[in-house]
């Protein structure tokens, strides 16, 4: 059964059969195969209530905030006053990318809105101010990541939903190592540029009045994220009406900065709903697949695979990291969580991880999938901005930038506390 | 006969342009709603309910009506790792197949969902909330979404096979092809773009 349910995965996927009835198709093709159980009769239930799931609204008004967000002009003001704020450090604007970027994630739950977007306004200091154009390149890849760890992020929202732990809880673990994700990639901009001072670019002299000018312009993002990250944990909302209250706030945004348009506006719901309808595509055929093989006992038989190899706690970190990086090379990230995750993340809290701190170290190596060739899309965004050079520039760009993201996940593992600290201290 | 289905390849394309924002309003009415109800219980203390429940059946309809116009635009997602070495004449079957394989997942959608309303209908199924909604309103519309669907889908597999039969390969592949990584990433591009333009330069560019 394992290997034949195997092969006929990788097939229909490797055929190129969208994801999304590639999973109900393999689902279709298990019951009939070792059921005498009806189960696709279960479809339309599974469906419907999927469907209309009140945790699952969160994922269309995400990603409805950030489509309005991106249109309401907030991006420019925003990378304007990281420039006065952060251009100081030996990497100059590099540092200012990786600042806008996570400033950004905290109002986006997508990276690559976050690296197309930063990346529009930043690149075209390449030339005008001498950077090394490959680290500077990365800086966007690599920062635009940070959209998907730390809160609000539709990412950790499937994962929650997907293993049935707490949205909040997961959102709290993803705060600490977000910004210590980016500190880190700082910390590699700043050692690369102090040992090639070259590849920092010319320093831009900024008085401290016009850095505390510019604080107005952090103003909107911050408070986006406050009023949706801190409605949550102020116990006064849950996270699908924090995020209404975050559309409502960028509604209001866009209006006082004159961007509210029915254009505008329709522009919008065709984005944000292409996105959802594919996603709750591959979400609800993932949970008809999962309701097949947990039916036929195959879980169990994948799970006792596993763990029949014998291999301990860390040995299986070393596996999955593996996994995910080499997996990471030929699925796009989305399908690659949905189709992983029901299966990888019980094994995991099996051995003695903690769920919240595995949906972490995931969400990081997703990340990593983001900007590893041949198939990481922030590479391809960044790679699209430019009007000239090969795409081997960005890849080269992002190395030290993957390899904080390996630090960040053995950090995790010698001191899970990074994670699990806040939601143990307010969860 | 071809023009014949362009045409009704043409009208579907209208219509599930309009489902789309159709589908992008319920979700923002949503969000008024649960906005507005979360606000009025914190602030006022008046517990209106029924917000969550509404919310969902506006998710509920608003993805089946979007799912036509993510076909249409060949936004669904497929792993082209092997796809993107093969010949083109290989890729356009693939096309074809990929087409077949969402008809054959959304007709046993439409087919379940058809008896959940058929069996909301001989129960009279009211949702167990205080506001106990009919379940038959949601749900048709919420089936609706699907068979536009297979409205759509039916004359792309018509004019997609017509075109790989006659070895129309571009035709196919503007129909149905995967959509390449590049492609996917000059859109997100060509947004941030016209995004940045339209707004007054920003500050780091004014030096």
């Amino acid at each position: 059964m394992l290997p034949t349910s195997l092969s006929l995965l990788v097939g229909l996927l490797a055929l190129s059969i969208p994801v999304a009835a590639g999973l109900g198709v393999l689902a279709l093709l298990l019951a009939l195969l070792y059921s005498p159980l009806p189960l696709p009769l279960a479809m339309g239930e599974i469906a419907w209530s999927t469907g209309q799931d009140f945790l699952l609204v969160a994922i269309p008004m995400f990603i409805m905030l950030g489509e309005i967000l991106l249109r309401s002009g907030v991006a420019e003001r925003m990378y304007g006053a990281m420039v006065k704020w952060l251009s100081w450090l030996p990497g100059g604007l590099m540092h200012s990318n990786v600042g806008s970027c996570a400033i950004f994630a905290a109002t986006s739950g997508s990276s690559v809105a976050t690296a197309a977007t930063v990346g529009t306004v930043a690149l075209p200091n390449i030339r005008t101010q001498g950077y090394n154009e490959r680290l500077f390149l990365g800086t966007l890849a690599a920062g635009g990541t940070l959209g998907i760890l730390i809160p609000p992020s539709i990412n950790l929202i499937i994962f929650a939903v997907l293993t049935d732990t707490s949205i909040p809880k997961l959102y709290l673990a993803g705060i600490i190592p977000g910004i210590g994700l980016a500190l880190l990639f700082m910390v590699m901009v700043a050692i690369a540029c102090t040992l090639r001072p070259k590849w920092g670019g010319t320093k831009v002299k900024v008085t401290w009045a016009e850095r505390f000018a510019a604080l107005p312009h952090l103003a909107p993002p911050l408070g986006i994220f406050l009023i949706v990250v801190g409605s949550i944990y102020a116990g006064l909302a849950t996270p699908t009406e924090a995020a209404a209250l975050g559309v409502i706030a960028a509604l209001v945004l866009a209006a006082w900065h004159r961007r509210l348009s029915v254009a505008m506006l329709l522009e919008v719901f065709e984005n944000t709903m292409r996105t959802t309808a594919m996603i709750m595509l591959i979400i609800i055929a993932a949970y008809f697949l999962n309701f097949v093989i947990s039916a036929i006992g195959l879980t169990t038989l994948l799970t006792d695979a596993v763990s029949g190899l014998g291999l301990n706690k860390w040995t299986m970190l070393l596996v999955i990291i593996v996994f995910y990086l080499i997996l990471g090379c030929f699925m796009e990230t989305l399908s690659m969580m949905i189709t992983t995750i029901p299966i990888i993340a019980p094994v995991m809290v099996a051995l003695g991880f903690d769920p919240l701190w595995v949906g972490i170290v995931i969400v990081i190596l997703i990340e990593a999938a983001l900007i590893t060739p041949p198939i990481g899309l922030n590479l391809y965004v960044v790679q699209s901005l430019r009007t000239s050079g090969s795409l081997n520039d960005v890849i080269f760009g992002v190395l030290p930038f993957v390899l904080a993201m390996l630090l960040m996940i053995a950090l995790l593992a010698i001191f899970p506390g990074i994670a699990l600290w806040l939601p143990n201290a307010f969860g | 006969m071809t023009r014949l289905i362009d045409r009704w390849i043409g009208l579907t394309d209208r219509i599930s342009t309009w489902a789309v924002r159709f589908a992008g309003f319920l979700i923002l009415l949503a969000a008024l709603l649960v906005g507005y109800e979360v606000v009025v219980r914190k602030v006022f203390g008046i517990t209106i309910g029924g917000a969550d429940e509404l919310s969902g059946y506006a998710f509920a309809i608003g993805t089946t009506w979007a799912l036509s116009f993510t076909l249409l635009r060949r936004a669904n997602v497929r792993v082209d790792a092997l796809y993107a070495r093969l010949p083109a004449r290989v890729t356009a079957a693939l096309d074809v197949l990929a087409l077949f394989a969402m008809l054959l997942f959304i007709s046993l959608l439409v087919w379940r969902g058809w008896y959940v309303l058929v069996d909301t209908l001989n129960f009279e199924t009211r949702a167990p909330t205080p506001l106990a909604t009919p379940l038959w309103m949601p749900q048709t519309l919420w089936l609706f979404g699907y068979a536009l669907f297979l409205f759509t889908i039916v004359p792309l597999i018509l004019r997609a096979s017509a075109a790989l039969i006659e070895g129309d390969l571009p035709k196919v592949r503007a129909l149905a092809g995967a959509r390449t990584l590049e492609e996917d990433a000059g859109l997100e591009v060509e947004q941030a773009h016209s995004l940045v333009k339209s707004s007054q330069p920003a500050t780091a560019t004014e030096r």
